[in-house]
């Protein structure tokens, strides 16, 4: 328990670090290094496993101390526990909402996978949310920034959102036509009143694998790699969405869709709290805006529902999940799908190698060059994708670069191949094709490409 | 949402068969839900090959709760000679033990039924208790069941509806501090089989609503007691008063519908049937099938047993967070999760005799059958001493001897994991255990 306690002090601790320390070194000279260094089968580092099966995203960084298995495997209990009721035999693991959206983290991030849009249009959302907003940006005073659709059951859910889909009709440079799918959400059984004017954005759960590599990354490397006024001229500008932490330091966001998020930990107690109604320390209070009195009436226990230590073993789980390693990259389709994607564009944002820094929240995951395909800044990415909703410093057209190690293993772990914020893409040729602003002219670039040359570069994105 | 990828072969056959999913077809095995072919993602054999030689030297990890199933068990080699032995009639041994085994489940599970119903007939503590008694004698039959889990068989797909845990007790009924609770006290909730399936993890993860657990909850009740299993009281089931009559329905509704799914694993490895999963099971190529027993033996006692069962609860010092919390019997889970290993191995099972994979290492190498006839005896004889109610071992101080006793336990369902993994190397199967 000791044991634990102090990982937990060390995650916080060297994250700290990692994100303080301001160096600001030769921009330029670090991007054209990492880009030269060589993609390896190793995409997740000494932390990747060799794995494909539907389990490819649950291992432990296959570098962890031998120590480290038991802990990581009671984070995985408690990622999989699907939270009882208030009250419940096992004291340990109720607190369930009083609203939610699902019982268990494993919920939406199925097998440690990516979420998914439902199937039909009012199908209930099983692994992905809606964040609000008012139109100022704030959050709402009745619904706060997420639509939480479950409650328990003296509870009502504050309402369903449903996404229709609008079909738009493009062509390839070849003239052979295409079809994406054009979200619109809209809300239903809506308890606090009227959704009709918030600001909406729906978000898949994503995968995962390789966080902790991410939460590495030196900050001076975001730095170098950022270039907020294009200072270069080459159209892509990439920002550091900062942030102000619960200390008031200034921070850089790295995770969630639009790097609105610093640390694993505040993704993971911030996730707990609003996703399951499940509250930790960091997040000691239930999610009920004041509107909402039977949700404040429910029956809550007074202490974190989720205890410390169990919250600092979720932590070194979800900092230690391994990446999968890269499949086929000897194949000369998928060396010219790579070879493509660096022509095309695509490399100019979605970084193929990035490296964690000598302080890391576990010594695994220090020191490590792998391959995430993100720079972790946002880009506008144009109005097609656009969610007109602001988050910190992140405009309404800007989103992080996603990145893209795991991608062809998706299908496997998950059944389905639903990509983009919020699943609208069907395949990586759509997600590609979704891309606008900065992203404009590598779209453009596949999108002109010959079919020969669009199915390489499908391939090396499905081998990683 | 995510389609749950169930087929019945396990995609290492569709890899050797050479054929996509939809073409083989869905095997009628069982009739536990909508089951869609899984939509894979089709490896060149070069990845193949490379993930199978590099799980060979030292894969291991960690499963979901269907455990891995990789492309295929059969470790590749360069040798055509390799791994050459005949378990034919080893493979037929398992079909017939597994299907005799659930034979000897649904047989307990129809006197639950009817102790059940002498329960609704006439609900006083006598009644109840002899209700309490039969599920309890219930559980061996079904727990030794649990080794034939973990590569994508039929109880796979069900399982969640069988034996899931931890149950949503505030879902299901009142809890102390919410006497108004649960599905049972809406009535404007409807109580059907069918609503209790869309409750029942209604997709990868949600409620637990249904099974031996869920029973046991409307048995026993919440377990609140220091010292002793729960104590709901047998008025809870007189007919016509509050929502007793909802309760009445929901325990024989959930006790049928336990009944019905041990029917449906049954018809699945009924011998002599064309088509069910049995008949394709015993035509696997050796390899394939003799890959699939040893990995639910290693996995049930590697992961599922040593770490999801024992060592979580141990580490999360919660005295409940046991199996069988309610009743206060999870001791006797442990013992009958082992015993059903060791059946596999030694090819006893309740209801038949064959060979068992103890036989088939016999063959290749003595030595380490042997060895593994050790660590079988090791984990089963650490599992009869540990503390019994579990729940007072969960509740004893690092240190204890309670405790001491309980990672002597770990410790042996881990060397036995690993046991069976070196056997599968030997015969030439991938194992891959979680947490391994």
């Amino acid at each position: 328990m000791r044991r634990v306690l102090l990982a937990a002090a060390v995650l916080v601790a060297a994250v700290a670090a990692a994100t303080t320390l301001a160096t600001g070194s030769g921009t330029s000279d670090l991007r054209a290094a990492l880009l030269a260094m060589p993609l390896t089968r190793q995409l997740g580092g000494d932390t990747t496993r060799v794995i494909m099966s539907d389990d490819s995203f649950t291992f432990l960084a296959s570098n962890a101390p031998a120590k480290r298995q038991r802990v990581f495997d009671f984070g995985n209990r408690v990622f999989n526990t699907k939270w009882a009721q208030y009250p419940s035999s096992t004291t340990s693991f109720d607190g369930l909402g009083p609203t939610f959206n699902r019982n268990s983290c494993s919920g939406c991030h199925v097998r440690d996978g990516r979420g998914r849009p439902p199937d039909k249009p009012g199908d209930p959302m099983e692994s992905m949310l809606v964040r609000l907003s008012a139109p100022d940006g704030s959050p709402l005073p009745a619904y706060g920034d997420q639509l939480e659709d479950r409650a328990i059951l003296a509870v009502k859910p504050e309402g369903r959102a449903i996404i229709d889909y609008q079909q738009i009709a493009g062509t390839y440079g070849d003239g052979t036509p295409y079809t994406l799918l054009d979200p619109h959400v809209h809300f239903v059984d809506t308890a606090f009143g009227s959704l009709d004017d918030a600001l909406v954005s729906a978000r898949v759960a994503p995968a995962v694998i390789g966080l902790g590599l991410l939460e590495a990354v030196p900050l001076s490397t975001l730095q170098a790699l950022a270039d907020p006024d294009d200072a270069d001229g080459d159209g892509i500008s990439g920002r550091i969405n900062w942030l102000t932490d619960a200390q008031g330091n200034r921070v850089p966001g790295r995770f969630g869709w639009k790097a609105n998020v610093a640390t694993l930990a505040d993704q993971s107690a911030v996730a707990a709290v609003e996703d399951i109604g499940i509250t930790t320390a960091m997040q000691p209070h239930q999610n009920c805006p004041p509107v909402q009195q039977a949700c404040r009436d429910a029956p809550a226990q007074a202490d974190p529902e989720m205890k410390d230590s169990f919250f600092a073993r979720l932590l070194v789980y979800v900092h230690t999940l391994a990446v999968p390693e890269a499949r086929s990259l000897d194949r000369p389709e998928v060396r010219r799908g790579e070879q493509l994607f660096r022509r095309f564009g695509c490399a100019a944002c979605h970084m193929p190698t990035l490296q964690s820094g000598p302080e890391a929240a576990l010594p695994e995951l220090a020191n490590q060059t792998f391959h995430p395909f993100t720079d972790l800044l946002i880009h506008d990415m144009g109005e097609g994708l656009a969610d007109h909703r602001p988050d910190r410093s992140a405009s309404g057209r800007e989103w992080r670069t996603a990145p893209l190690w795991g991608l062809g293993l998706i299908l496997r772990v998950n059944g389905h191949d639903r990509l983009l914020h919020d699943g609208r893409a069907r395949g990586p040729a759509e997600a590609i094709l979704w891309h606008g602003g900065e992203a404009e002219k590598a779209r453009e670039a596949f999108r002109t490409a010959p079919a020969d040359e669009r199915a390489a570069l499908i391939a090396f994105l499905n081998a990683l | 949402m995510t389609t749950r990828r169930k087929t019945w072969l396990g995609v290492g056959l569709f890899a050797l068969a050479g054929t996509t999913v939809p073409a083989l077809g869905s095997p009628p095995a069982i009739d536990a839900g909508a089951h869609q072919p899984a939509a894979m993602v089709a490896g060149t054999a070069t990845d193949r090959l490379t993930l199978l030689a590099q799980a060979a030297a030292g894969g291991g990890g960690e499963g979901g709760e269907q455990g891995t199933v990789p492309e295929s068990y059969a470790l590749p080699s360069a040798d055509p000679g390799d791994y050459k032995y005949d378990a034919r009639d080893e493979i037929n041994a398992y079909a017939s033990g597994v299907y005799e085994s659930y034979v000897a489940s649904a047989a307990e599970v129809a006197k639950l039924q009817k102790a059940v119903a002498a329960l609704l007939a006439n609900p006083n503590a006598g009644t109840l208790a002899a209700a309490r008694a039969v599920w309890t004698a219930a559980r061996p039959a079904y727990l030794v069941t649990e080794a034939y889990r973990f590569y994508d068989g039929p109880i796979d797909a069900i399982e969640g509806e069988i034996n899931a845990w931890p149950v949503n007790e505030a879902f299901i009924d009142y809890v102390v501090g919410a006497p108004n609770s649960g599905i049972i006290n809406h009535p404007d909730s409807p109580i059907s089989i069918a609503s209790l399936i869309v409750n029942n993890q209604a997709t990868d993860e949600s409620d637990v609503t249904l099974g031996w657990h869920a029973i046991e909850f409307l048995l026993w009740g919440q377990d609140l007691s220091a010292t002793g299993p729960g104590n709901r009281p047998a008025s809870d089931y007189i007919a016509g008063q509050g929502n007793n009559d909802r309760r009445r329905l929901y325990l024989k509704l959930a006790t049928d519908r336990l009944a019905e799914d041990i029917g449906k694993l049954l018809r699945a490895w009924a011998p002599d049937v064309p088509d069910n999963y049995a008949a394709v099971f015993r035509t696997l190529p050796e390899r394939e099938a003799v890959g699939r027993i040893i990995n639910g033996m290693a996995v049930l006692a590697g992961s599922e047993l040593m770490s999801q069962r024992m060592a979580v609860g141990l580490d999360s010092g919660d005295q409940e967070d046991e199996h069988s919390c309610f009743s206060d019997t999870t001791h006797q889970d442990f013992v009958y999760d082992m015993e059903g290993i060791a059946d596999i191995w030694s090819g006893r099972y309740s209801g038949y005799a064959g060979p068992g994979m103890r036989d088939l290492l016999t063959t290749v190498d003595p030595d380490l059958a042997a060895e593994v006839d050790g660590l079988m005896a090791d984990a089963a004889a650490k599992i009869a001493v540990l503390g019994d109610p579990w729940d007072q071992v969960l509740a004893s101080p690092p240190g204890s001897p309670e405790r001491v006793k309980a990672e002597a336990a770990v410790g042996a369902l881990g060397d036995l994991a690993q046991g069976l993994k070196r056997a599968g190397g030997k015969l030439g199967v991938l194992v891959q255990i979680p947490s391994g």
